[in-house]
């Protein structure tokens, strides 16, 4: 009984993704006549293979009940560092390079917060400066450029009508992480300790060991972001990227994650991901300036945290009602019993 | 090593061997550093003038003041704001409007005291809604989130991110760049911000209530101290001390634009992390209850002499953002050891 509940509610916050994300894109089709088109969903595809990398780091963080705040610098360290040894690396030993950084970086972290037993959020603000420190030290407080152009063309050569090897690779990097998050004893354990810590802890569960697959997985997606955005547009910056933070943030939330942690997916971190890159892609056309992005993606975080947060108070009174109601319920059972062995 | 240990019987030095065997690397760590800082301070030239300490503690001050508003919300266990930049660009805008354009009618173009008050209304506001939600049950660092990205986008719609300028001789100089009795007045009210946010934490009822709550909320609640009013009253206090701050920066600076306070803010990157490392590095618990506004003074300033330090010596951005954040992690790192096996780890 208790099962079924549980599949439905995860249902329900599936379902209310996927239906917002597809109100979002008839708006927009609706509105705008070339939304619904070809070219719009390669777009919208292209935009994918970032933010969707973003939200799927944030997504397995939030799962394990913490939350990294330092993707964006670990994103742009990435991109600095692929950047910069494309040129005299070439592009496969420059990525293997930065995503090794980014990803060990990721499992200090998660040791660190496992051994010294702190929030995540705590550290992952230091290093969130540390790392932009070192971006920009690395980067020589330039902008890095690449000479040879050849890499993002062939980044972004159209495949099979609306995908890129960028967009391909993405989605095979879901998959990969879908399967492991969902059908491995490491996957399970991360939503074990991000459930019930407790729990989890007192059931001989380590905390180390999910912790750092955690941090290493998300710090290898922010990174692989940085790498796609780098190698995309062929410049890096020290100081870039510290918007993917909220846009990542938005896309988990919407995917259906719980800030307590234990909930939620790697299919509702790709849809979440889908409603933000059309709600961005559909707000282009209008021809607005960056602040209204960045205010209507606020403003759709604070709707979903308004939402999340006013269930979960529902539910809480909902359930100290139905309490209350069984503590009545006895108390009369016994008066009446008291009643019939005191009339006998 | 043993043999050493089984040498000195004496308990005091056995025990403070056994505390450096215990954390060797932290010991070395903490030598190293103060080992560098003393020679830092008398190393490098025009460091160890009146002149260069009075320019020390006025870059403290815009920090510190606001990360003397953060304490609370930090001690009352509410983590922190992300939104704290954010909250100081609209209240800024805010000012420059009422001292440029009066808010449309032309009595109040360059009213201060109005400009003010809309400045620090402004800061109640944001600060009321978020607490609300926070209170509610949300969590701090996402709700902050959010909210940073709305207050940035309404200041620069307001704004049309543009400069928002006004005139040279106006009512707010005493304020920007004025000074009293030789200190320049914004360091005055650091000082005083210090004082009195010290006084309410140790020698009121709130004040207490503050520490209640942040160490243990389930006990507040059980004693009658909901984290639901507390919330809102300690993020309506950081969010005035925004105000206050952008006001003083907007006053100096004549101008106002809803990016002022965002990346390269001085020298450290961002407003935001910069205030929160001042709350960190002071030694505040970041889970709440312990810790005290002295700390996070004495944190802005030492911030601010390593900065100064490193400017004297010739760096670039790069490696004192660089410092910074090892300064953070390292005092995040130091103190989570210490705290090991105590309360502080939930």
């Amino acid at each position: 009984m208790e099962n079924f509940f549980k599949k439905v509610t995860k249902d329900v916050d599936l379902s209310f993704a996927i239906l917002l994300s597809f109100c979002v894109y008839v708006f927009f089709s609706l509105n705008i006549e070339i939304f619904f088109s070809h070219n719009i969903s390669f777009a919208i595809l292209e935009r994918f293979a970032v933010l969707g990398l973003v939200g799927l780091a944030l997504t397995i963080c939030i799962i394990a009940g913490e939350i990294d705040l330092s993707i964006g610098s670990n994103a742009a360290l990435c991109a600095v560092i692929v950047v910069k040894l494309t040129d005299p690396l070439g592009a496969p030993f420059a990525m293997l390079i930065g995503l090794s950084v980014s990803t060990l970086i990721g499992a200090i972290q998660g040791f660190v917060i496992a051994f010294i037993r702190i929030r995540a959020i705590v550290i992952t603000v230091g290093t969130l400066m540390l790392l932009r420190g070192v971006a920009l030290l690395i980067a020589e407080e330039k902008t890095v450029m690449l000479t040879d152009f050849r890499v993002p063309d062939f980044i972004t050569t159209k495949v099979l009508m609306y995908f890129s090897p960028a967009s391909l690779t993405v989605i095979f990097i879901f998959i990969c992480v879908g399967i492991f998050m969902r059908y491995t004893k490491y996957g399970r354990e991360i939503y074990a300790i991000g459930g019930a810590r407790k729990e989890a802890l007192t059931a001989g569960i380590p905390l180390r060991r999910p912790m750092v697959i955690a941090f290493a997985l998300s710090g290898f997606c922010a990174g692989f972001a940085g790498t796609v955005i780098g190698l995309k547009s062929g410049t890096a910056q020290g100081l870039g990227l510290q918007y993917l933070l909220l846009a990542g943030t938005v896309a988990a939330f919407v995917g259906g994650v719980s800030i307590l942690g234990g909930k939620g997916g790697v299919l509702g971190a790709a849809i979440g991901a889908l409603t933000v890159n059309f709600l961005n892609t559909g707000l282009v056309f209008y021809a607005l300036q960056v602040h209204f992005v960045q205010l209507f993606t606020s403003v759709l975080l604070v709707i979903v945290i308004v939402f999340q947060t006013m269930s979960r108070v529902f539910d809480s009174r909902q359930s100290r009602k139905s309490l209350l109601a069984t503590i009545d319920e006895r108390k009369t059972t016994l008066l009446e019993k008291k009643r019939t062995v005191l009339g006998k | 090593m043993t043999t050493i240990t089984q040498d000195n019987k004496s308990p005091f030095s056995s025990k403070f061997l056994q505390f450096y065997k215990d954390r060797t690397l932290l010991a070395i760590l903490l030598s190293l550093f103060a080992v560098m800082f003393v020679y830092g301070i008398f190393f490098t030239d025009n460091y160890l003038t009146i002149t260069n300490f009075k320019a020390i503690i006025r870059d403290a001050a815009l920090y510190g003041i606001m990360a003397i508003g953060l304490t609370f919300v930090t001690l009352s266990g509410n983590f922190f704001l992300l939104s704290l930049k954010e909250t100081a660009s609209i209240c800024g805008v805010t000012f420059a409007m009422g001292m440029a354009t009066g808010f449309g009618s032309p009595d109040l173009v360059g009213n201060f005291l109005v400009s003010l008050l809309a400045a620090l209304s402004v800061g109640v506001l944001s600060g009321v809604i978020q607490g609300y939600f926070v209170g509610m049950g949300g969590n701090p660092i996402v709700v902050t989130l959010g909210g940073a990205g709305i207050l940035y986008g309404i200041g620069a719609w307001w704004s049309d991110n543009l400069v928002i300028n006004f005139k040279r001789p106006h009512d707010a100089e005493w304020l920007g760049t004025g000074s009293f009795l030789g200190l320049p007045s914004i360091t005055l009210a650091f000082i005083l911000i210090a004082i009195a946010a010290e006084l309410v934490l140790r020698h009121t009822n709130f004040g207490r209530k503050v520490y209640l709550v942040g160490a243990n909320k389930a006990a507040g609640r059980a004693t009658g101290h909901e984290n639901f009013s507390m919330a809102i009253i300690v993020f309506t206090i950081c969010s005035v001390c925004c105000a206050f701050v952008a006001v003083a920066f907007v006053a100096q600076m004549d101008s106002a634009q809803s990016n002022y306070f965002s990346a390269e803010f001085g020298s450290s990157g961002d407003m935001t992390i910069l205030v929160i490392a001042t709350v960190m590095v002071g030694g505040n618990s970041i889970m709440g209850g312990y810790g005290s506004t002295l700390r996070t003074s004495l944190g802005a300033i030492f911030i601010a002499m390593v900065d100064n330090m490193m400017v004297l010596q010739g760096f670039n951005s790069g490696p004192r953002i660089v410092g910074v954040g090892l300064m953070i992690v390292f005092s995040i790192i130091v103190f989570g050891l210490f705290a090991k096996g105590s309360r502080a780890q939930e």
